[in-house]
């Protein structure tokens, strides 16, 4: 599709500067898409768009299990009235009698009832979903989709639905990891300047030229080893060098990559210690946690819970039994506060995924490194395969 | 040139014990897969059986508490009630069912709070409980995956924290499990496709050798396609560099398959080859060591960032050249066979030139102490130019000075690369990522040819499968398992195959679980629940193999669409998105 819509521009390029520039313009657009500015919004316009969508599906579509609960709980009432009036009928009311019966009535009706509850009914008497699917809902839905957290406080009930959602999450989900991959990435860069700049105190010289020391006096151990790894592989780039001798465009542009990366080698190739990097995801965790733990006074919410809640979240673990504005025990909410809490809730998930991204990044490095230390170490040591 | 190679005393030294290293070599290569990868399930098996004695010890007594907490609320009502009924002067229908209504729905709020919060599950009987073995063991699993359907959630305090520390440690350990098994797949997958499937159309494998054998017989014409290939890095290094730390945060996690990944595989060869060479030729270390001292400080990003390709040059060559091992074994084979195995011929060829070479190289250096922070990892790596350029010296005298001076600056990247390696591989989902070296250059010619030829010899770069194969597979293993959890769990049709949907992408609502239905027979749910786990650990291990299969394939397809829409730069990021 694509490649065939190029070729028309190419061929209609002379005729019409119109419509050049407008592909040129779609270019810069879609490339502007694709770059760091463009992934939030699109992830973004993309979670609007799937919550309109699921809101459309979803929303306003008779909910079968509340119905039925709301229908079971006015029939168990008039069986109530009807054993009421049938005890007062035949015998004078007593208290034991009369409790044993409700009670082998109400054993009935808590069977029903969680059969009802397995069934997906959450004890809302909102029989069209009008409340769970509200634009902040469905705004949380398609996060919790595309992310893969997947909370299932809501879920799709009609098959409709369910097609959708399949289809939304094969398309969301590579979008999602992109961005991921994107802001992760962008995040790293900036922390590892931060870091070297700030922490590892680049600019007073004593500190820098005892590490350096301390680093030359390390390598030196295993030059020895070393050496011989890193000159086997040197003499065979001898055949490589030949080659490039008479391809002289490469090194040309090698050259400008080594001034281009002058700067920005010392700072990128600076290592970040794994405590760092969990230091910043549990200061985050813990951050959302006071946070959520004061929004959610009034359901309850205890500090470990909502660490607990922050932590299944952006692990994407996402077992719902927590959800922020949830609206089982806490009755009478306002829709307002609801809607602000998903919205923070949902900005909270999406920036800190793509710090717990960033953290990953950083750590693996490390741990890469260190783990590639200690194999060349333990090679030196037994100086053998 | 391979015939220099074999006059030369060092060369003669180290074909003799090729055999017994050989022998050597495999065995520790087979050891490692077993060790590996055995080890590494077994661990993962080990920690979910952990994880399940853990979290069943530490939630069934409060599950039992809840259970008795029942009784207590439904006592409740019915003292409502009574009281209810006894301040009514008289019994009248149409003010009782309102009021009846009212504590039924009291009831029923009282009820969901105990669910929600405390997990009860329905049962009142204590020794039906939802923390069995079984259902601990699907919990723990349900958590490492993170899959998290949530239908039975930790609900003391000390369960909370055990969750988050077991899926801290969990997490990462069950997808370099399932990576590594989806590697193992794709591996055998790919074999299963080429050898036997493909067996059967006799065109392709006769087209395939002939191209082969050509290519072999000329070294030349290897030589003109390295060259050529040496052109195109630089496009391509500065993506890698973008990628390298570029990862999504389940992908990072993926460490595993970086191990296997084909340049890796490759280096003993190379090692083995150059370390003869470079052992051959006496040295002139000092005057170039100045040189490419003061010019690999900086030059080191590049080096890194060109690395796989070199990798892939190194491995072509050596494919032209003797092969001493037989590289289908090890393309076939998913495992670190380090380069520090081969590497022990050179111990002695290059000890002494090497620490010469240092001295002069730290002498060299003005602004030691700042470069030496600036790289902590590199800085060993500086010396390797010295013990390369007197070949080049001996090769090339009639050079010019501007050529050498080519030579310099890519030597140092050279010498670099294998140790520096691991991060832009490392970082990858699924096992995505590993650089693809061949097939992303549609505008080079020799390249594609080349990667052609890669790809019908069946060595180095693994052979795609396509990609409809793959998708096809997982649509059907969906569609099976929908089939099959139909059948058991007696969902409908849409239900099952959403059901496996939402599970195999780790999303798990927790709206349809298995075995959470009407039936609470302990030995049907004890099955459904093993069905279940063992439904998903062989599927998401299948979706790592179907993406570890397509994703080249894919990556270049999209790389080839953006740049006819040309959002080069955007490469990279479009290369993530097909995962």
């Amino acid at each position: 599709m694509d490649r065939r819509k190029s070729f028309r521009r190419q061929s209609r390029r002379y005729r019409r500067p119109w419509l050049k520039k407008c592909k040129e313009f779609i270019r810069t657009f879609i490339a502007f898409m694709f770059s760091n500015v463009g992934i939030i919004g699109l992830v973004v316009g993309y979670t609007i768009a799937g919550s309109f969508i699921f809101q459309f599906l979803e929303r306003g579509k008779l909910i079968e299990v509340h119905v039925n609960a709301i229908g079971n709980r006015t029939l168990f009432a008039r069986k109530l009235w009807n054993l009421t009036m049938d005890l007062n009928v035949n015998v004078k009311l007593r208290e034991k009698e009369y409790r044993a019966l409700m009670d082998r009535e109400l054993i009935e009706f808590q069977k029903i009832f969680v059969n009802l509850t397995r069934k997906g009914f959450d004890g809302s008497d909102d029989i069209k979903g009008e409340k769970s699917w509200s634009f902040a809902g469905a705004f949380l839905f398609s996060l919790t989709v595309i992310t893969t957290i997947g909370y299932g406080n809501i879920w799709p009930r009609t098959p409709n639905g369910k097609i959708v959602s399949i289809v939304y999450a094969i398309i969301g989900m590579p979008l999602f990891l992109l961005y991921l991959s994107n802001i992760g990435d962008v995040m790293a860069r900036s922390f590892k300047w931060i870091y070297a700049n700030l922490c590892l105190c680049r600019w007073c010289p004593g500190v820098a030229k005892r590490r350096a020391e301390r680093r030359i006096r390390r390598d030196q151990q295993m030059n020895e080893y070393d050496s011989e790894n890193s000159s086997s592989s040197t003499s065979s780039a001898v055949v490589k060098l030949e080659i490039n001798a008479m391809g002289p465009r490469a090194s040309v542009v090698s050259e400008d990559l080594t001034a281009y990366s002058d700067e920005s080698y010392d700072v990128q190739n600076v290592t970040v210690p794994v405590t760092v990097c969990l230091m910043i995801m549990v200061g985050y965790i813990c951050g959302g946690a006071i946070l959520f733990c004061q929004w959610e006074y009034d359901s309850g919410w205890t500090f470990l819970d909502a660490s607990y809640f922050c932590f299944i979240s952006l692990s994407t673990i996402g077992f719902g039994d927590f959800v922020p504005g949830d609206k089982i025990y806490g009755q009478g909410k306002i829709e307002e506060i609801l809607e602000l809490k998903f919205v923070f809730c949902s900005m909270y998930l999406m920036l800190g995924m793509a710090l717990i991204a960033m953290c990953f990044n950083l750590m693996q490095e490390e741990v890469i490194h260190k783990i590639r230390s200690t194999i060349r170490t333990v090679k030196y040591i037994f100086r053998c395969r | 040139m391979s015939s220099r190679y074999r006059s030369d005393p060092e060369s003669l030294s180290y074909e003799k014990p090729s055999a017994c290293s050989n022998f050597l070599h495999y065995s520790w290569k087979t050891a490692r897969c077993i060790f590996s990868h055995v080890a590494l399930i077994s661990m993962v098996v080990s920690y979910c059986y952990l994880g399940a004695v853990t979290f069943e010890a530490l939630e069934v007594n409060h599950e039992k508490e809840v259970k008795k907490t029942i009784r207590h609320i439904r006592d409740n009502t019915t003292l409502f009630l009574w009281n209810f009924t006894q301040e009514m002067d008289a019994l009248k229908e149409d003010k009782f069912v309102p009021v009846a209504e009212k504590y039924l729905k009291e009831f029923e709020n009282s009820l969901l709070k105990s669910m929600a919060k405390d997990g009860w599950d329905g049962e009142e009987d204590p020794n039906k409980v939802q923390w069995t073995m079984a259902g601990a063991l699907f919990y723990s699993i349900v958590v490492i995956t993170t899959i998290g359907y949530g239908h039975i959630t930790p609900k003391t305090n000390w369960g909370k924290v055990v969750t988050i520390l077991y899926a801290i440690l969990g997490i990462p350990l069950m997808l370099l499990c399932l990576s590594n098994i989806g590697d193992i797949m794709a591996t055998s997958f790919r074999f299963l496709y080429w050898r036997v499937c493909c067996y059967v159309c006799q065109k392709r494998p006769k087209k395939r050798l002939q191209r082969g054998k050509s290519f072999r017989a000329s070294t030349r014409n290897e030589f003109k396609f390295t060259r050529s290939s040496s052109a195109g890095p630089l496009r391509r290094s500065l993506r890698v560099s973008g990628k390298s730390t570029d990862s999504g945060y389940g992908v990072s996690v993926s460490v595993g398959p970086s191990y296997h990944s084909d340049t890796e595989l490759r280096y003993p060869d190379e090692f083995q080859k150059t370390s003869s060479r470079s052992a051959s030729v006496p040295t002139r270390p000092n005057r170039f060591s100045e040189m490419s001292s003061t010019s690999s400080a900086k030059k080191q990003p590049t080096q890194q960032n060109h690395f796989p390709k070199q990798n892939s040059i190194t491995s072509r060559k050596k494919f032209s050249e003797t092969i001493p091992l037989d590289p289908m074994l090890i393309s076939d084979t998913p495992i670190l066979c380090n380069r520090y195995v081969i590497g022990k011929q050179d111990v002695l060829a290059n000890t002494i030139p090497g620490i010469t070479l240092r001295k002069t190289e730290f002498r060299n250096n003005v602004p030691q102490g700042r470069r030496a922070v600036s790289m902590p990892r590199s800085s060993n790596f500086l010396q390797p130019p010295r013990s390369y350029t007197p070949d080049s010296s001996t090769d090339k005298e009639d050079l010019d000075e501007p050529s050498r001076q080519h030579r310099r600056r890519i030597k140092p990247r050279r010498s670099r690369s294998p140790i520096h390696n691991p991060s832009p591989k490392m970082m990858t989902p699924l096992g995505y990522g590993q650089p693809n070296k061949y097939l992303d250059d549609p505008d080079s010619d020799e390249i594609d040819e080349y990667s052609s030829f890669y790809e019908s010899t069946g060595r180095g770069k693994p052979k795609p499968v396509p990609i409809w194969l793959c998708v096809l597979l997982v649509i059907s293993y969906i569609l099976a398992g929908a089939y099959l959890f139909k059948s058991w769990e007696g969902w409908d049709y849409l239900d099952s195959a959403y059901f496996c949907f939402i599970t195999l992408t780790t999303i798990g609502f927790g709206d349809l679980v298995p075995a959470k239905g009407v039936s609470q027979d302990r030995y049907y749910a004890t099955i459904s629940i093993a069905l279940c786990s063992l439904y998903l650990l062989f599927g998401i291990s299948l979706l790592a193999m179907s993406f570890n299969l397509v994703q080249e394939e894919v990556i270049s397809n999209v790389k080839s669409v953006a740049k006819t829409l040309g959002i080069i730069k955007a490469d990279s990021d479009d290369d993530s998105e097909n995962e």
